[in-house]
């Protein structure tokens, strides 16, 4: 057998035993790994290194794969999707960092780090000529702990006094995050602070407002609130409340090594850090795709009947399902999509969502329906391309051990858990990925789906109607087009990160660099918000540019593939050209970037009249329009909303 | 018993130091074993307690990777923890 035949029989074994993995199985996963390694079988040693981070790894086995990973790091190659990470706190970061760099790299993300000196987060950050600095980073994790907490009251002291000191808090750690983002331009993860597990007052620890606990509560609550777009805010005492305060905790290593948790805990630690870096670059997932029988119901529809199936208070297993069905709806609240993939026939299927009384997912949660007999990874696809969006931003949740083999085989960019056979389980197998870590919320999530419902209505309409200009015409489409505003922010960066198909550059600006763009007048910065009959679609397109010389060079066009084909890019257009000529420029210097997502653009500036410019490097392409002394009229079914 | 304890032991210190062929000898000190630094110390510890079942006290901690500690004086330490 190949080396690469038996690696992939030890990795599901060893995803097979699940948390209680033995010794051995782990033994023989690492000589599987050593001998892809010696055959030169880099790229199935990178595939199954993925598919095998999981947060629940334990610290051996984590530490162990994190080698495997950092041996692979010159082996395979460079992934377009890169980080620069600088690490610095009040913990060894040693263990930490490959860690990170670990679940990174299982999500696709090429990270170079800087690990800061011991404690001396503060001098880096202040220093301008600090080694942090030198290593110019994109992101900086302040991996702190209360004990770097400067203001601490006494017991005694007053509720005023205490208020007073939660400011001082507050204000020392906002002017470091404003030095770091000046000098450096990054974003910025925060830790927030873990209440300990021991408490000198008791029961009563929570009532007086002078103790540690109420003290670090009032510190976490006053971050939460008052933190700024370029900061994200890590809930590490969310983590040690998941594991329990005591276990979150182990002294010996404390003051054995600094780490800054048990080392238990670590690798879950690592992962959810590596899950916001990961969301910054755009790579959380977007869709949660179900399967019916025995993940949203127990027992078989087709075979049971609607009466027979288990869901709901009858039973407890019904209870555990209609529990699963509240969690994945609580998804699709805040702006995750959700779909069906079911071998069913599609009546049945849909008569249980129009007829049980014990559902709790309805026809309109489900953005995308496909109950037929074809296999899984066919429709899959099928949910993707009607969503538009890419089959990598799929998780594909299904009780069948065989089905998830076969998706995992054909479509291995689809996350694909392994599911527990207790449906009480669930909830737990798919919260623990951190799948769809968010960064923001904003209107266009909490409206996600409606969106996508309206577009079926569209879809309809165009189909009724005869040529497609009568019904762009008919669409009566509204437009408000304007600089980037503080309540646009949040939306912006993350359409800029979530945009693959229609970006020209894929440059992944964040919230710590529009925010330098917008106190710098030679750039400009536009979103468009888009209305029509069929209902309000929200921000659906960003654009950055700067003007340099005599051009105005576009470094960001970005938009929502919801709005395909409905004129906007002409309606931006004209309004950049009207932009352009205000500001006495000659020329509109488009750029495309290619990769692997956006062939949908490749031709965007030439269809929009530019000419390309010779002497591009590489597969990029840069074009130009020439700017006259008349308003351009390219055709448009947008009519522009001016009072905002 | 000692010598269970031993290939169990062996079997951590081959994982840790990602070394398969890796043979332990009672008479090894850390200055032995390539990559026996104060950081892999720590998962050497961690790993063990795992494996073994046993907790280390701080002290011992600290103790085992004092000079003149020995693979023999662990398997001491690990054998008394076991037997108790």
């Amino acid at each position: 057998m190949s080396p690469t035949k038996d690696l992939a029989d030890l990795t599901e074994r060893f995803l097979s035993v699940g948390h209680a993995q033995s010794p051995q199985v782990f033994a023989a996963l690492m000589k599987g790994f050593q001998a892809t390694m010696s055959a030169g079988c880099y790229a199935d040693t990178a595939f199954f290194l993925r598919r095998i981070a999981l947060p629940t790894l334990d610290y051996t086995s984590a530490q162990a794969l994190s080698r495997v990973r950092s041996r692979l790091r010159s082996k395979i190659p460079a992934s377009p999707q890169t980080a620069r990470l600088a690490v610095i706190g009040s913990s060894t970061t040693t263990q930490l960092v490959p860690l990170i760099d670990f679940f990174l790299f299982a999500a696709g993300v090429d990270a170079d780090f800087y690990e800061g000196g011991y404690g001396l987060f503060r001098q880096e950050i202040l220093d301008p000529a600090s080694e942090l600095y030198q290593f110019a980073p994109k992101v900086i994790f302040l991996a702190t702990g209360w004990r770097d907490l400067a203001n601490r009251p006494a017991l005694a002291d007053a509720r005023l006094d205490i208020v007073r000191l939660i400011t001082a808090e507050q204000a020392d750690w906002s002017s470091l995050w404003q030095v770091a983002r000046e000098r450096s331009g990054c974003q910025i993860i925060q830790n927030n602070f873990v209440l300990p597990a021991c408490r000198a007052l008791a029961n009563h620890e929570r009532r007086q407002a002078g103790s540690l606990s109420s003290y670090i509560s009032s510190i976490n609550e006053s971050l939460a609130q008052a933190v700024p777009p370029f900061v994200t805010i890590h809930d590490v005492e969310h983590l040690a409340t998941c594991w329990g305060r005591w276990k979150w905790d182990d002294p010996r290593f404390v003051h054995q090594a600094k780490l800054p948790c048990a080392p238990e805990c670590l690798p879950d630690y690592a992962h959810s850090v590596a899950s916001i870096v990961a969301a910054q670059l755009g790579l959380a997932k977007k869709c949660l795709v179900l399967d019916l029988d025995n993940t949203l119901w127990g027992g078989v529809v087709g075979d049971d009947g609607l009466g027979g199936i288990r869901l709901g208070q009858t039973d407890p297993e019904g209870e555990a399902y209609r529990a699963f069905q509240h969690y994945a709806k609580s998804l699709r609240h805040r702006g995750v999509l959700l779909a069906v993939c079911s071998k069913n026939n599609e009546e049945t299927a849909r008569e249980v969502f129009e007829k049980h009384s014990e559902m709790v997912l309805r026809l309109e949660d489900i953005a995308c329906f496909k109950a037929n007999w074809e296999d899984k990874a066919t429709n899959l696809c099928r949910i993707a391309q009607e969503l538009n969006i890419g089959t990598n931003s799929l998780v594909f949740v299904d009780d069948s051990p065989a089905e998830r083999a076969l998706v995992r085989k054909l479509l291995p960019e689809v996350a694909v858990p392994e599911l527990p056979t207790d449906v009480a389980d669930y909830i737990q197998a798919l919260d623990r990925h951190r799948y769809f870590q968010t960064l923001s919320v904003e209107t266009e999530d909490l409206r996600r789906t409606e969106y996508y419902r309206a577009e079926v209505s569209r879809r309809d309409a165009q189909t009724s109607a005869s040529d497609i200009e009568g019904f762009l015409a008919s669409l009566n489409m509204v437009a408000q087009i304007g600089p980037i505003m503080p309540d646009t922010l949040n939306r912006s960066v993350q359409l800029i990160q979530r945009s693959n198909q229609f970006n020209l550059t894929t440059r992944r600006r964040t919230a710590a660099e529009l925010l330098a763009f917008l106190e710098d007048e030679s750039w400009i910065t536009r979103t468009v918000s888009l209305s029509d009959r069929f209902g309000d679609n929200g921000i659906i397109s960003v654009i950055l540019a700067r003007a340099r010389e005599d051009a105005l060079e576009i470094d960001t066009w970005v938009m929502s593939c919801r709005v395909l084909k409905r004129t906007v890019e002409q309606f931006v257009l004209n309004h950049l050209y009207g932009l352009a000529r205000q500001r006495g420029l000659k020329r509109i210097r488009g750029e495309f970037i290619p990769t692997a997502k956006n062939k949908l653009v490749r031709d965007h500036y030439a269809n929009l009249g530019f000419a390309p410019v010779a002497g591009a490097q590489g597969e990029r392409t840069l074009w130009d329009l020439t700017v006259a002394d008349d308003s351009l009229q390219t055709t448009t079914y947008i009519r522009e909303e001016t009072n905002a | 018993m000692r010598d269970t304890i031993r290939r169990e032991i062996e079997e951590v210190f081959r994982n840790v130091f990602g070394d398969q062929e890796l043979v332990l000898q009672e008479s090894m000190t850390a200055a032995d074993v390539d990559g026996w630094d104060s950081l892999a110390h720590i998962n050497l510890i961690i790993a063990l307690e795992k494996r073994l079942g046993v907790r280390f006290a701080t002290a011992e901690i600290s103790r085992l990777k004092e000079d003149g500690q020995t693979v023999g004086s662990l398997l001491d330490l690990v054998e008394q923890k076991k037997r108790a």
